[in-house]
């Protein structure tokens, strides 16, 4: 396969939240915002791509049985990373995503892709198989975002968007609108754009 | 080889080696950093809690007090430590006088504990001002006790007035709906969709002032 079409496959064809219906805590969880899903987002291309090609390059040396030690202390050491960072460079948005960041570490997209994909593949198609992963479900958070903090703050990444009349309906910035709003993203999808073959 | 007993046991220890000391640089490079950032935060909160009564003492606005770190942390801001009590309090002085002290307090809200800062009258009787330091609420419902409308409510609030009572020394403010407008000095507007949230804030102060004061009656400050 071509790059683009590993991207592309990874990102949008097997999209891993819409698809394989992993990464949906965080999906849940940080969605109340824009900018916090956008930097959730990146945080996790970054690990999801760098921890993708460490794990190809050592894939020919790691014994079969302690690859998931060696797949899970490698996602945690660039979750981290991306943790420390945050908190170095950008401290308010590190204090408002809280322990997400952290949980990075056990989001299965993570140890999906290091298995079905890294382990059995050359470094560089890794690395482009974690950015599209991450994009994917980059895209999936901003998705789910846009509506909750239009509807839930009135605003989209921070800027008020509409006028004083509007009031903020609290549903969206609880959990329980992730849920219905996710769903429905999954079943328009769905229903769009992938057949059951007979 | 790959199949040795040892050489899974090696591997692993040299993958964990090389991860935990970049991440060790890593932390160490950025540590004075992280640990500056939060020392700084929480300085300023401490000073914009006590700005006001600097402000009266020294003719300044508020605002502008508050803003003039850290100079004016430095200046008019000093830490005192209290055996025993197992808070950290600040004090504002001016021309050695003190003006009023400010309280890290803590509490449980819904979902986690939370920390706040209360400045008070030497008295410890009125509150000057109230922050939020940390919290684990809801965003958008609970978390909205960081907003400016609450925490206004609770200035100038007297919030000791019964001295003498050995049980519970604070006012029993009540809470009244977001929407409403307070009818008389003893009620506070909660936080629309977060009751428990604004409960545990009120029993956050009284809980401490209760400690504190009680705690002030045999010790002197």
């Amino acid at each position: 396969m071509s790059m683009k079409d590993i991207f592309i496959t990874s990102a949008f064809k097997e999209n891993s939240v819409w698809r394989q219906i992993l990464g949906i805590c965080s999906a849940l969880a940080v969605t109340n915002l824009m900018l916090n899903s956008l930097i959730m987002g990146l945080g996790v291309v970054f690990s999801l791509a760098l921890s993708n090609m460490t794990i190809s390059i050592i894939r020919d040396w790691t014994p079969r049985s302690i690859r998931m030690m060696v797949q899970t202390l490698i996602i945690a050491s660039y979750v981290i990373m991306v943790d420390i960072f945050l908190k170095a460079y950008m401290p308010e948005i590190s204090k408002q995503l809280g322990p997400y960041v952290g949980l990075i570490i056990t989001n299965c997209i993570l140890m999906g892709r290091a298995e079905a994909f890294a382990s059995q593949n050359k470094p560089f198609d890794s690395l482009i198989d974690g950015v599209g992963a991450g994009v994917g479900y980059t895209i999936v958070l901003l998705l789910i975002s846009f509506v909750r903090e239009l509807f839930g703050f009135g605003s989209v990444f921070g800027f008020r968007v509409m006028g004083t009349w509007w009031t903020n309906w609290s549903i969206m910035v609880m959990a329980p609108s992730a849920f219905f709003l996710l769903a429905l993203l999954i079943w328009f999808l769905n229903v769009r754009f992938y057949t059951v073959k007979g | 080889m790959k199949d040795s007993f040892m050489y899974p046991l090696i591997f692993m220890l040299i993958i964990i080696v090389i991860f935990v000391g970049i991440l060790a640089i890593m932390y160490r490079s950025s540590e004075a950093k992280i640990e500056a950032f939060k020392r700084d935060s929480y300085q300023k909160m401490v000073l914009r809690v006590l700005s006001s009564e600097i402000a009266n003492a020294t003719g300044r606005d508020a605002e502008e007090v508050a803003q003039d770190y850290p100079a004016s942390y430095n200046e008019y801001v000093k830490e005192i430590n209290k055996s025993g009590l197992n808070r950290r309090i600040f004090a504002s002085v001016v021309d050695a006088k003190v003006l009023g002290y400010c309280f890290e307090i803590g509490g449980k809200g819904l979902w986690g504990t939370m920390k706040a800062l209360v400045s008070t009258t030497t008295d410890l009787t009125t509150i000057i001002d109230f922050a939020i330091v940390d919290q684990m609420e809801t965003p958008g419902l609970g978390a909205r006790i960081e907003e400016e409308w609450f925490l206004s409510q609770f200035r100038g609030k007297i919030i000791v007035q019964r001295p003498d009572d050995a049980d519970d020394v604070t006012i029993p403010y009540e809470f009244i709906a977001e929407t409403l407008s307070p009818e008389n000095d003893l009620q506070l507007r909660r936080v629309t969709g977060a009751t428990i949230t604004s409960d545990s804030v009120l029993r956050m102060l009284r809980t401490e002032f209760n400690y504190i004061y009680s705690f002030f009656r045999e010790n002197s400050l």
